[in-house]
């Protein structure tokens, strides 16, 4: 009586996701590796060479630096809330991130546009030349503003896990804030640093309003804007099939990014008992 | 797209540590808070200034009576109360079955629900799109034809909730997860049971009360995701709000940087309001 | 190369609450020496003061006369043992230990093979490839006593190392602990709230309250001779009879004349302070002239003893008798009172 209930309460989620996520999946498949009706490698040849190849080493430039660099950040911020005495101030800073985290999209783009773009408001008093915002860097620094928060968000438990005796064992032992770091606790956040910079990469790679919002497609190759164009275009008939094989690329770089988080989050909550 | 709100997390401020110098720390935060507060500042004064006209509030006046914007706003509600309500439809019942009797899934379960993670968003629509087309010639011949077309409609496009119901799911998944595991849903179902109730009595009084805040948790992030869903939205030719804002951003800038700004707001107000009604529950 | 501890006149106030209220208190080199009280006594705050967690407000603590107030943590060597919790997670057993020399840039043979030689000492050989969350509780501790024992410390410091395990765990440890610091002859400052630990292990037991001492000396000392009420109360448990001073030094109490113990307080009414293993009961019928009739109302089975409660004239008295006479003297039993002959404590009424 028992098994059979089980099997029934997951059974509608099962079938949806059959449908719903399984089919476009194999549509994706199927499309990537077909040509005009016949099984071809072209696609995913193509996919990888020339403007396509620039997209994908674009992005991935994007999202390495997007990662790395708001992982710093958004672990100072974090350390700076969690060793801070205000409570009100973390509560201000934990919500913030729990909203700019999720923000992103086309508002942020906006944002940006009205600051730092060609007749935004900030732009004019810094004296910045016409297009810095379109650009690479300007990319970057637009992308922090949701990886920040979200590193935030990933650090300051891990922060709050390290706990006071270690610290202070550490200095019994005769340690110096260095050697605590050094042997203790930047080890002990490891885990969580490395399943941040993940997935500040994976969410600054799949990103695609943002950028298109902006309008940065001619400056910054990115692949996303490629597939977009890809499937919107009437133009380039045949290129839908280039755009899945894209598609599937995407997909297998994703997989791998997240095929190290998932078991860098699992040793985190080991330690952090 | 975030996989945390910092609502199902308890953080409990930890016990005060040893004075570090403050200055660094007001450095940190002095930087922080210019970088995120300068934006939307500076946004608010560009929809209120024009070197011509000087300071008018003339964006936010007209938002009401721009063209799309209530249609838009509220094609994106419904979508999104759409969402909620069938991806907890869908996703508590099979995370309480597998849970209570069926743990051998579990494992399956997670890869599941954690699989639409590795798929961006822009491939999605990439296959969603080619399976529509296909499938509309595929299936022109028999009954379903029509139920295919009819998720497309542009009135309400279903398939568009059908999308984000997908896109969602890894962060309802764990959000649930992390509430049915503080709130040991086992121990508390056997309990109700010991004391009588019948299936719909727990899962109504026993399993949903306790799991308040996961809930609320999981739709503050629904809620927030199809209100700035723009990718599946737009590449399926559909017109919510995310859409909106960008179609009349060509023509009325100063207009899409306040709607911009007030979408902010909203998504503000909305995890205050879903954090204080449920953050006071004891984890 | 052992210490003497020193607290002079100690002082911390954390907000509105007064930790410590000028503490002063001499530890003698190679002495265990218990800090016992309630919660909020102010004995962990006393200990933090000399590993240098805490710093005190006014007063002083001196290591060897030397005034280390000034000092930073990690430059004490005072070896401390933490409540739970305070192994290093990513280290296994001997690279904890390890730590104090590794950071002193002991060569890793050298410190390893001591790491060894310690946790064999602690009772954990072949552990040491172990990490804390593969360890129970009572290991992780021994694991800790290791570690704070690395730098060979001039003191030896326990914040109640033993509250967070089980029972069973907690004396055997306890044990260990008395025996590995009598070995080395270490100066120990061992915090608990926990009576029966403090009078077990210690050379001498410090109660304090509310930031204070309130006394200081031999468990038997503290035991049999209370300086305050509170210590009475606070150190097992004490009946309080009603007596007579008899003017010649000595008490009329339950129709016996005892002679007092220290000095009396001005009477003629006092309080009579009894231990319960001091009350004899017997049963009735009793020819002993100076006993009286009194009923069991209640016992409680210890095992190695019986707590029995009587009723003797409207007084409530509570007796400890061999565990082996329970069954004689069972609720409602008609029972001889009769306190032993020998000095006790009297205290204003």
């Amino acid at each position: 009586m028992r098994r059979p209930a089980g099997w029934l309460g997951a059974l509608p989620l099962l079938v949806f996701y059959a449908f719903v996520f399984g089919i476009p999946l194999a549509a994706l498949l199927a499309g990537a590796f077909t040509s005009r009706g016949e099984p071809t490698l072209a696609n995913l040849r193509q996919s990888l060479e020339g403007g396509n190849l620039t997209a994908m080493i674009g992005s991935v430039q994007v999202s390495a630096v997007v990662a790395l660099s708001g992982a710093v950040l958004g672990t100072f911020l974090a350390y700076a809330v969690v060793t801070s005495r205000s409570a009100a101030l973390r509560g201000a800073v934990l919500t913030a991130s729990g909203v700019l985290a999720n923000f992103g999209g086309v508002p942020l783009a906006f944002f940006w546009v009205a600051t730092l773009g060609n007749s935004g408001v900030v732009s004019g008093l810094l004296g910045l030349p016409s297009g810095s915002l379109y650009s690479f860097w300007g990319l970057v620094f637009v992308y922090l503003y949701f990886s920040v928060p979200l590193m935030v968000l990933v650090m300051a438990p891990a922060l709050d896990g390290l706990r006071p005796q270690w610290r202070e064992a550490a200095a019994n032992s005769g340690a110096t804030a260095w050697h605590y770091w050094r042997h203790v606790g930047l080890p002990v956040l490891t885990p969580a640093l490395l399943g941040g910079v993940v997935l500040l990469f994976g969410a600054a790679f799949a990103a695609y309003a943002t950028a298109a919002a902006m309008g940065a497609g001619t400056v910054v190759p990115l692949v996303t804007l490629k597939i977009a164009n890809a499937l919107t275009s009437d133009v380039l008939v045949g290129q839908e099939n280039v755009a899945l094989a894209l598609s599937l690329d995407m997909i297998v770089i994703a997989g791998l990014v997240m095929a190290v988080y998932l078991p860098l989050q699992r040793r985190s909550t080991r330690w952090l008992r | 797209m975030a996989a945390v709100t910092g609502l199902e997390r308890p953080l409990s401020p930890g016990p005060a540590r040893p004075g570090r110098s403050r200055a660094w720390r007001a450095v940190v935060f002095a930087l922080a808070g210019l970088y995120f507060l300068v934006p939307l500042g500076a946004s608010l004064w560009y929809t209120i200034h024009t070197p011509t006209t000087g300071v008018s509030f003339a964006p936010y006046a007209e938002l009401l009576t721009a063209e799309g914007f209530i249609s838009s706003l509220a094609l994106s509600l419904a979508l999104a109360l759409a969402t909620i309500a069938l991806v907890l439809l869908l996703t508590l019942p099979a995370m309480l079955a597998v849970r209570l009797f069926a743990p051998g899934l579990r494992p399956l379960m997670e890869v599941l629900c954690t699989l639409p993670l590795v798929v961006p968003p822009i491939t999605f629509v990439a296959g969603l799109s080619t399976s529509l087309r296909v499938g509309a010639d595929v299936l022109a011949p028999t009954p379903f034809w029509a139920t295919l077309i009819a998720i497309q409609d542009p009135g309400f496009p279903v398939v568009l909730v059908l999308a984000y119901v997908v896109l969602v799911l890894p962060f309802v998944y764990r959000s649930l997860d992390a509430g049915l595991r503080t709130m040991d849903v086992r121990t508390l179902v056997e309990a109700g049971r010991n004391l009588g109730a019948s299936w719909p009595q727990v899962l109504l009084r026993v399993v949903v009360p306790n799991l308040r805040s996961a809930l609320a948790s999981a739709s503050f992030l629904t809620l927030a995701l199809v209100f700035g869903e723009y990718t599946v939205s737009r590449l399926l030719g559909y017109q919510p709000f995310a859409v909106w804002i960008v179609t009349v951003s060509g023509s009325r800038g100063q207009l899409s940087v306040a709607v911009s700004i007030l979408s902010l707001l909203l998504v503000w107000l909305l995890l205050l309001a879903v954090s204080t009604a449920f953050g006071r529950e004891k984890k | 190369m052992t210490s003497k501890v020193e607290f002079r006149a100690l002082r911390r106030v954390f907000g509105r609450t007064v930790a410590l209220d000028g503490l002063d208190l001499t530890i003698e080199p190679g002495r265990l020496v218990a800090l016992l009280g309630p919660s909020g006594c102010g004995k962990t705050t006393a200990l933090r003061c000399v590993a240098g967690f805490e710093r005190p407000d006014s007063g002083a603590v001196l290591i060897d006369g030397e005034d280390v107030t000034d000092v930073p943590a990690n430059k004490r060597d005072a070896g401390m043992v933490f409540q739970s919790y305070s192994l290093f997670p990513n280290l296994n057993a001997r690279d904890n230990v390890a730590f104090g020399p590794r950071v002193r840039k002991v060569p890793a043979a050298v410190r390893r093979a001591r790491a060894d030689e310690l946790l064999e000492l602690v009772g954990l050989p072949g552990l040491a490839g172990r990490y804390p969350h593969q360890l129970s509780g009572g290991q992780q501790q021994r694991v800790a006593l290791a570690r704070a024992l690395a730098l060979e410390p001039r003191v030896l410091l326990l914040d109640e190392p033993l509250s967070a395990l089980d029972a069973k765990v907690r004396v055997a440890l306890r044990e260990e602990i008395r025996r590995l610091q009598l070995d080395l002859g270490i100066t120990t400052i061992f915090v608990t709230h926990d009576q029966e630990e403090a009078l077990s292990i210690a050379d001498q037991v410090a109660v304090l309250r509310d930031g204070r001492l309130e006394q200081a000396g031999p468990p038997a000392e503290v035991y049999d001779r209370p300086a305050t009420p509170f210590v009475a109360e606070f150190v097992g448990t004490m009946n309080h009879l009603p007596g007579r001073l008899a003017g010649d030094g000595k008490v009329t109490v339950l129709g016996q004349a005892l002679p007092v113990d220290g000095p009396a307080p001005s009477g003629p009414e006092v309080d009579v302070l009894v231990r319960p293993e001091a009350v004899q009961v017997s049963l009735s019928p009793g020819a002993d002239p100076g006993s009286g009739s009194g009923e069991v109302v209640a016992a409680s089975f210890r095992g190695s003893s019986v707590r029995l409660r009587l009723l003797l004239d409207g007084q409530e008295i509570l007796a400890d008798v061999p565990g082996h006479e329970a069954a004689r003297l069972a609720p409602g039993t008609r029972v001889d009172v009769r306190l032993v002959e020998r000095p006790v404590l009297v205290a204003a009424r």
